[in-house]
């Protein structure tokens, strides 16, 4: 696997799995506002926040409400990580691999990309429409996660490709999980303690998960067990935890993985050692950034194995084999 | 289908596909009739669904002018080109005849030049090239094989005849389009290919495949090829994609090899540098190999010369092959036949003018709104005359051109280009039409099944080049045996 093509993959899926959790980011977002008691108030520049574009946002003095939050984040092209950006890359990057993909993912993809350059601005104009062509975006990119697991030889270049997905994917949910920092509850308990349950119900639904909580943890639907739940969950494809053992299986795939593996592991001692019972706000929010910062460990080290030849000059007597 | 057959305008030149007589020829038949069973609407939803296909499929060709935009749908035709199988078998014996021809033919040049010796081939043709490489002198690469792919234009005259326009042996594309194009037809009219028997043409890649494996240094084992290409903004950029997902071999760009002490070439892997056996580059001569031609290319591999003169590494085609890939060297291809295979040439060249000889240049420039000049090293239709079509101080200009650098110009009678019947708004217009097929060497030969027809989509217009508003329609050869 050329060297060049390795980080092509790795971030044609970064970006995809971006698209997507953006996506899934905004649909539940909309159904917090809805469910919110009165007297409860939500800030739509959490999202900014989150995805980690605040400063952007300041430099370019977009406004913060609704409307122009979205825009932002679904039809931006000069925000490298809005949804039409995110997948213009991908179908850029996948241009210079295509021929280690079966034809049919560029066809999908292609797809996808012409699908949210004729849509994307209808999902601005109403939270209707911004709902149907969002999750038009969820499920094309659904189908060609499908479609390379079932059609694309589980070889390196794959590996790569599943890297990339659950290295953004962890990330992903960790900011997901943060949203509900932004809510302010109203202070009387009787209105509070349902709005909490709607609340973490709406996070559960974004990452497709609320039913499979229930069948695994219970219908109660309590932060700490919610949290623990996407953070430390064995089974489901979207919890940190799985997210790790996925990059485990991945990296010993992969040759002279030493490095990658060990931060890994560090990642998964950290995510083990997390107490989240009656966890207050900041404390979680410090937490979640801990994750982030370890599953950026992982992407330091797998750039620096793998994609080191293609960013630097090879002279005549470095190793080869 | 009368009613398709009777609004159809011919004009002088010979259509592929209906006769003199207005009626369908034999190999279209089977055409007309299915067409006949269709209603209008059906045809043009099918259009609609082959562009609505080549969208989503991203078959786009990048035009060098189109700043910005990457890439732009290539118009596709819905109405084949059919030819018969028992023509096609002569075309097919006609391109291997002259690229064995054309391959003798470079081998001599750039070692015994016996060609020159005995009076046949003028060395003043020679020192006049553009794409002699002196750095290629002395070397006999693998089989006497310098050119392993060529694409080959063929037109035909009003008279029905076939010739051979020119002969593209540096780095000819067009391929794949001819196998997207039949994977298009059959996805939109699965029905006509149960009833007719169509040749395949998807073997093409595994030939192209075995002719590269074929020059492989390291026998016995599994050769590890790569197709080299300029990167994404080059204009055949799925082309190359599409050849190496087709071949399984890598895409690589010029910084993702390098050339070691050892002469050996490598690739940049996740796993540091593996051994490369085989090139098949799309990479002009000129931007290989910066220590050996253009000091400035960032394209290429320093050292890549190196590595092939010591027998390192296969490259096709071979740096150096363009030599006959000049307008000149094409107007000596029947001599060169006779001259190496002692046969007469079977398929025909058309007639050319020389400037380099005074009497030629005195009939080109007496005659220059009749005849259509060429430079001798363009590709790409760029830098013509069509004369006919040309206005007083086009014709002026190119005279000058002529007399500075007579060499560089060749010229031809225009040709009634033969024309086929193609759907323009609903209706069936002819329109002017060419034929690429592709001719693979190395130690054995293939010619591919038919080619890739390339259309010229304005009424009248004789320049059916991609670059220059072309487009292309699938070519059948059909098997007439037992219809």
């Amino acid at each position: 696997m050329l060297s060049r093509v390795a980080e092509s993959l790795y971030w044609m899926t970064r970006y995809l799995e971006r698209a997507e959790n953006t996506a899934r980011l905004i649909n539940s977002s909309t159904q917090v506002l809805l469910d919110l008691p009165k007297g409860a108030s939500f800030g739509w520049d959490v999202l900014i926040r989150v995805v980690g574009l605040d400063q952007q946002v300041r430099e370019r003095g977009i406004k913060l409400d609704e409307a122009s939050i979205m825009a932002f984040l679904i039809e931006d092209e000069d925000n490298p990580s809005s949804i039409l950006s995110s997948i213009h890359y991908a179908r850029e990057n996948t241009r210079t691999f295509r021929e280690v993909l079966p034809m049919e993912i560029w066809e999908r993809i292609n797809g996808l990309y012409l699908y949210i350059r004729q849509n994307a601005k209808r999902a601005t104009h109403g939270r209707s429409e911004r709902y149907e062509v969002l999750d038009g975006v969820i499920e094309r990119r659904q189908s060609i996660i499908g479609l390379l697991a079932g059609s694309m030889s589980h070889d390196i270049a794959y590996q790569f490709l599943k890297l990339g997905r659950n290295l953004e994917r962890a990330d992903m949910t960790t900011r997901i999980v943060d949203v509900n920092s932004a809510v302010v509850l109203p202070t009387d308990a009787v209105l509070a303690v349902p709005a909490m349950e709607r609340l973490w119900m709406s996070t559960l639904n974004a990452l497709s998960a609320y039913q499979m909580y229930r069948r695994h943890v219970g219908v109660h639907v309590r932060q700490q067990d919610v949290v623990r739940f996407l953070l430390k969950d064995p089974h489901f494809p979207r919890t940190v935890h799985h997210c790790l053992s996925e990059i485990e299986g991945c990296l010993a795939d992969l040759p002279a993985h030493e490095q990658a593996m060990n931060a890994t592991r560090q990642a998964f001692r950290r995510l083990d050692s997390m107490q989240l019972e009656n966890l207050a706000p900041v404390v979680l929010h410090e937490y979640l950034d801990q994750v982030q910062a370890d599953l950026d460990a992982i992407h330091s080290a797998v750039t620096r194995q793998y994609f080191y030849l293609h960013h630097n000059p090879v002279t005549q007597s470095s190793q080869s084999q | 289908m009368n009613i398709i057959c009777k609004d159809y305008r011919l004009n002088e030149a010979f259509d592929e596909l209906i006769g003199p007589d207005r009626e369908p020829r034999p190999a279209a038949r089977p055409l007309f009739d299915y067409l006949a069973g269709l209603d209008p609407s059906t045809l043009n939803d099918r259009r609609k669904a082959v562009e609505a296909a080549i969208m989503t499929m991203g078959i786009t060709f990048t035009v060098y002018s189109d700043a910005g935009n990457i890439d732009r749908a290539w118009p596709f035709d819905i109405v084949p080109r059919i030819i018969a199988r028992k023509e096609w078998q002569r075309i097919d014996e006609g391109l291997k005849q002259r690229l064995k021809a054309l391959n003798m033919f470079i081998n001599d040049l750039y070692n015994d030049q016996l060609i020159v010796k005995d009076g046949v081939f003028p060395i003043e043709v020679l020192e006049g090239s553009k794409n002699f490489r002196a750095q290629c002198k002395g070397i006999t690469p693998r089989f006497g094989v310098w050119a392993h792919v060529c694409g080959t234009d063929l037109v035909r005259d009003k008279d029905g005849t076939v010739y051979v326009l020119e002969d593209n042996l540096r780095v000819p594309s067009g391929v794949s389009y001819m196998l997207e194009n039949r994977q298009l037809m059959k996805r939109m009219f699965p029905e006509i290919f149960q009833t007719a028997t169509i040749l395949p043409v998807d073997d093409y890649p595994t030939r192209l495949h075995d002719t590269l494996a074929a020059l492989s240094p390291r026998e016995g084992e599994r050769p590890v090829i790569v197709v080299l290409t300029p990167g994404i903004y080059n204009s055949a950029y799925f082309e190359h994609s599409y050849l190496a997902q087709q071949m399984g071999a890598f895409l690589v760009e010029g910084s993702d090899l390098v050339v070691k002490d050892d002469d050996h070439v490598y690739m940049k892997t996740i796993s540091g540098l593996r051994r490369v056996d085989v090139i098949y580059r799309r990479i002009d001569d000129d931007f290989l190999d910066p220590e050996a031609f253009r000091p400035d290319s960032a394209l290429g591999v320093p050292g890549l010369m190196r590595a092939w003169r010591a027998g390192k590494v296969g490259i096709a085609n071979a740096p150096g092959a363009g030599v006959a890939d000049d307008k000149v060297v094409y107007s000596f291809v029947p001599k060169m036949i006779q001259y190496y295979l002692g046969e007469e040439p079977i398929l025909p060249n058309v007639p050319s003018y020389l400037c380099m000889y005074d009497d030629q240049r005195d009939y080109v420039l007496a005659n220059l709104d009749q005849l259509v000049i060429k430079p001798a090293n363009e590709s790409g239709g760029y830098g013509m005359l069509i004369g006919p079509r040309s206005s007083k101080e086009e014709r002026a200009q190119f005279a000058d051109l002529i007399r500075e650098n007579p060499r560089n110009y060749m010229a031809q009678p225009t040709l009634s280009i033969s024309t086929a019947p193609t759907l323009i708004n609903d209706k069936l217009s002819p329109r002017h039409l060419d034929l690429r097929p592709f001719v693979l060497q190395s130690d054995q030969m293939y010619v591919t099944t038919g080619g890739l027809t390339r259309v010229a989509m304005k009424e009248g217009s004789l320049v059916v080049n991609s670059s220059q508003g072309g487009g292309s329609k699938d070519t059948w050869i059909v098997d007439m045996e037992g219809v």
